[in-house]
């Protein structure tokens, strides 16, 4: 990429639809919530199961242990559901839908037309509150997975959604997985079948649009024996100058001999180079692994958000599984992010696998926090965690907070980290040959972040590449 | 908490009004969160409130001081000595060194002391310190040979709490290295020990913490230190067989070219807990710290490490690094790490390492095909890999009598 190219590009995604919008009331209680379970015509069981979380909620305060702190945040000052008005009766196919979504999501690159679409990849695109379209659902179909929105799911696949959801991230977690599971509106819903390899990449496409709302989606996959499913996820929002809130709950179940590989390149409006607005990404991620041989593998570049807090974990419950964390978090100007994973060994001959790289400049502040516990049975269990920080600057931070924790003698782990600045000789190097500074830096800081870009899948691996250009934008010299 | 305490502060002699009533005060305080436990991240792997209520009833003030045995003093090396008697400063003999040079004495107050805000321990120990002792060296003056400080408890101390807090000082290009060596009877006791350091200018202090015997104390020690320019802490821990040990150090690199070593090598037994916690700050450029810390642990123990380095915006090339290093012999031990980094300068080489396992199979196989049998091949390894914190030990007498510290140890397993 040149570096003119470079200069010019702003968050390109900060547009807004300007389109009629059908919301809840303000403010959270269980009159909002019994709205959103009645609008989404829920069954009985799915709004009690809402109410209580609601009521586990209030007993629930706040965690205050991370690093970014942000100022209150007002509850009662939230829609908590809002959706395009033209999605109140649900479009039965593509041609019903409102074009002005459909060039949404056109001007985002994501063609929801399936003739337009690179083949290959499924998409389920949620719009605020609600999904709006679902792509390549026949031929899923065809095989027996189902890839739906999870409100469809609720009502269409009761038996899976109540078997599973809550499953790994439990009602009463936290405090945002709490309130995720209060007053979730949608996100999507994937079953793959024993013994079925997924043909194409699943996607969910995450697009806040509205003002003063907060999303909350959630999503729950189940990989059932000996099936493989890859799944990416993408996300922007509109330039705003307030912060908005995103309190998503992510639930991944592999099953003996199945694997998960999620994807995330996350995009959310970072706020402007003096810090107003952005999106607050308050993130619940965890996959069990129930089953023997399983594996779970979670892929995030995370480079928007004004702060980033998640922590994909893995619960290695069945023997020989595995689980993996590749992550790139860049955070420029006001940027904060204080992401990383847990590893818990529960299972025999358990393996992990992490490999963490967090770039920190202008202001900004990059945590990456760790959790890995082998318990007591995980005989013969092993860990391996590399975490790699690169600083540009001295205004901006870089910090490691590893918990480490082995309870049996047959099992191994391994850490290390470094934390340095871009290494002199390779700028000269670089600069010799021709490049200018910001090439330089883009090419080095994309060698640096190599062993997590290749984990991506194609279609995504570009687009992450040059997003990790664009977020360092104006950071060098 | 107060049931746990059976203590009359009117008991303990204050000066002044004003010191008894600060007394109280901090007393007070104490007694408000008393003991810390796991909910605070300080104290996260180590339950001090859950060990204590499991270990003692009661707990009263230490106020015997009597000692009328004779202690065996050390003969592997020439020493100058410090004898304490269950923290109490009894007698010293510095006859190697030339007497005005070097300042010996009673620590009565502790009120220059730069104690941490949130830490509950400091309370109690302000609450009923009886003092410790208090080491100045003068200005450009090396001290000829080490000093060893015997710390001898007696057997009166049952259920009792002794609360001690010391103070070193070394003035510009002076030398020290400070022995502090455990001894004396097997009795259940509590130790609060805060210590406070200073090394001017050009300035080293060596402080080696040694424990060979068993001993059924529960020991917290609390380290504060600021280092000027061009100075040098190094801290060598070996320690074995305490009920529970923790000591934390927290060392200020005030000025430019400032150096902070922490070698530390634990060999935990059956039921043993101790802990390490370590915060250097780099507040100056040009700093360079390294910690390397090293645990062995077998039959229901329980080893923690917990590492800090922050490095100031200002602070451009510092050299940090941190090395955790577990060995776990048995299903039952347990090893948490926290090795954290916290970086605000860009041109600095900070990097850390941490590893837990068992014993290298393949180490212990290469040793048995040269015909030697398998316990000794591992108390070999396991020798090999405790030694390694003495690297930077350079008198050698000195460095055979650790060495063969560390071997009574090992063959103890």
């Amino acid at each position: 990429m040149k570096s003119s190219e470079l200069k010019n590009q702003e968050y390109k995604y900060g547009f807004s639809t300007d389109i009629e919008n059908f919301k809840a009331p303000k403010g959270l209680s269980e009159k909002t919530i019994k709205f959103i379970s009645e609008v989404k015509k829920e069954p009985k069981w799915m709004l009690d199961w809402r109410l209580k979380a609601f009521n586990r909620l209030k007993a629930l305060k706040e965690p205050n242990w991370q690093k970014p702190k942000y100022p209150k945040i007002n509850y009662q000052d939230l829609y908590y559901y809002s959706a395009p008005k033209s999605m109140k009766d649900k479009p039965k196919s593509l041609d019903e839908v409102d074009p002005k979504l459909i060039e949404t999501y056109n001007k985002l690159g994501i063609p929801l037309n399936e003739q337009k679409r690179l083949s290959g990849v499924a998409v389920d695109a949620v719009f605020d509150s609600v999904s709006v379209a679902t792509t390549f659902k026949g031929e899923l179909d065809k095989k027996g997975i189902i890839f739906c929105p999870i409100s469809e799911a609720i009502q269409k696949h009761p038996e899976l959604v109540k078997k599973y959801l809550g499953s790994v991230i439990p009602l009463s977690d936290h405090y945002f997985a709490t309130l995720n599971s209060a007053v979730f509106t949608d996100g999507s819903f994937v079953y793959i079948p024993p013994n079925t390899r997924c043909p194409m990449e699943l996607s969910t496409y995450f697009r806040i649009n509205a003002s003063e709302t907060g999303q909350f989606e959630r999503t729950l996959i189940i990989a059932d024996k000996g099936s493989y499913v890859s799944y990416l996820e993408g996300c922007t929002a509109p330039m705003r100058d307030e912060n908005q809130l995103h309190a998503a709950n992510v639930e991944l179940v592999a099953l003996d001999n199945a694997e998960i590989k999620y994807s995330t390149v996350q995009n959310w409006y970072p706020g402007d180079k003096d810090g107003v607005g952005g999106i607050y990404n308050f993130v619940t991620k965890r996959g069990a692994c129930r089953g023997k041989n399983s594996k779970i593998s979670w892929t995030q570049v995370e480079t928007g958000s004004a702060i980033t807090w998640k922590y994909p974990s893995c619960i290695l419950q069945g023997d020989n599984s595995v689980g993996e964390f590749y992550s790139i978090a860049i955070t420029n100007n006001h940027q904060k992010a204080d992401t990383g994973t847990k590893m818990i060994h529960l299972g025999k001959n358990t393996k992990s696998k992490i490999i963490s790289k967090g770039i920190s400049a202008g202001q900004a502040d990059n945590t990456y926090r760790g959790l890995v516990d082998i318990g007591t049975k995980a005989k013969n269990s092993r860990n391996y965690t590399q975490c790699d920080s690169l600083l540009m600057g001295n205004k901006c931070g870089a910090h490691t907070v590893p918990y480490i924790k082995n309870k049996n003698s047959s099992s191994t782990i391994e850490h290390e980290a470094t934390t340095s600045k871009i290494n002199e000789d390779q700028l000269f190097y670089c600069n010799q040959r021709g490049l200018n500074q910001e090439e330089a830096v883009s090419l080095i800081v994309n060698g640096f972040c190599k062993e997590v870009l290749q984990q991506l899948p194609m279609e995504f691996a570009v687009e992450a590449q040059k997003l990790v250009s664009i977020s360092l934008e104006g950071s060098v010299g | 908490m107060e049931q746990l305490f059976n203590i009359d502060l009117e008991k303990i002699s204050s000066s002044t009004k004003k010191e008894a009533l600060e007394r109280k005060k901090n007393f007070e305080l104490f007694l408000k969160t008393g003991f810390p436990n796991k909910k605070d991240e300080n104290w996260k792997f180590s339950d001090l409130n859950f060990i204590i209520n499991k270990n003692f009833k009661q707990i009263t003030n230490n106020d015997d001081f009597k000692y009328d045995q004779k202690i065996k003093l050390i003969d592997d090396f020439d020493h100058n000595n410090i004898i304490l008697v269950n923290g109490i400063l009894k007698s010293f003999d510095i006859k190697f060194e030339e007497k005005e040079k070097l300042k010996i004495e009673n620590l009565k107050s502790n009120e220059n002391f730069n104690y941490q805000s949130g830490n509950n321990l400091q309370n109690l120990n302000k609450a009923l310190s009886l003092g410790g002792f208090n080491i100045e060296i003068q200005k450009d003056y090396k001290c000829k040979k080490p000093i060893i400080i015997y710390n001898y408890f007696t057997s009166a101390l049952e259920n009792k709490i002794i609360n001690n807090s010391n103070q070193i000082r070394l003035n510009q290009n002076s030398e020290l290295t400070l022995i502090e060596y455990n001894i004396g009877e097997k009795s259940k006791f509590l130790k609060n020990t805060f210590e406070n350091i200073k090394i001017g200018k050009g300035s080293i202090l060596k402080n080696i913490i040694l424990q060979k015997t068993k001993s059924n104390g529960f020991f917290y020690k609390n380290i504060s230190g600021n280092q000027d320019y061009n100075s040098s802490y190094q801290n060598f821990i070996l320690s074995s067989g305490i009920k529970f040990n923790k000591i934390e150090i927290n060392m200020n690199l005030e000025k430019e070219k400032s150096n902070c070593y922490i070698l530390s090598g634990l060999n935990l037994g059956k039921g043993e807990h101790q802990e390490i916690k370590t915060q250097i700050n780099h507040l100056a450029p040009n700093c360079k710290s390294y910690q390397k810390i090293k645990n062995v642990l077998d039959n229901e123990s329980n080893g923690i490490y917990q590492g800090k380095i922050f490095v100031k915006d200002i602070a451009q090339k510092t050299d940090a690094y941190q090395l955790s290093k577990a060995l776990i012999l048995d299903d039952q031990a347990e090893f948490n790490a926290k090795p954290e980094l916290e970086i605000y300068a860009d041109d600095v080489k900070c990097s850390h390492g941490s590893t837990s396992g068992s014993i290298d199979e393949n180490s212990v196989h290469y040793l048995m095909t040269r015909g030697i049998e398998l316990s000794v091949a591992r108390k070999l390894l396991i020798n090999g890999f405790l030694s390694e914190i003495l690297e930077n030990i350079s008198e050698s007498k000195l460095k055979t009598f650790l060495e063969k510290s560390i071997n009574e140890q090992v063959n103890g397993i």
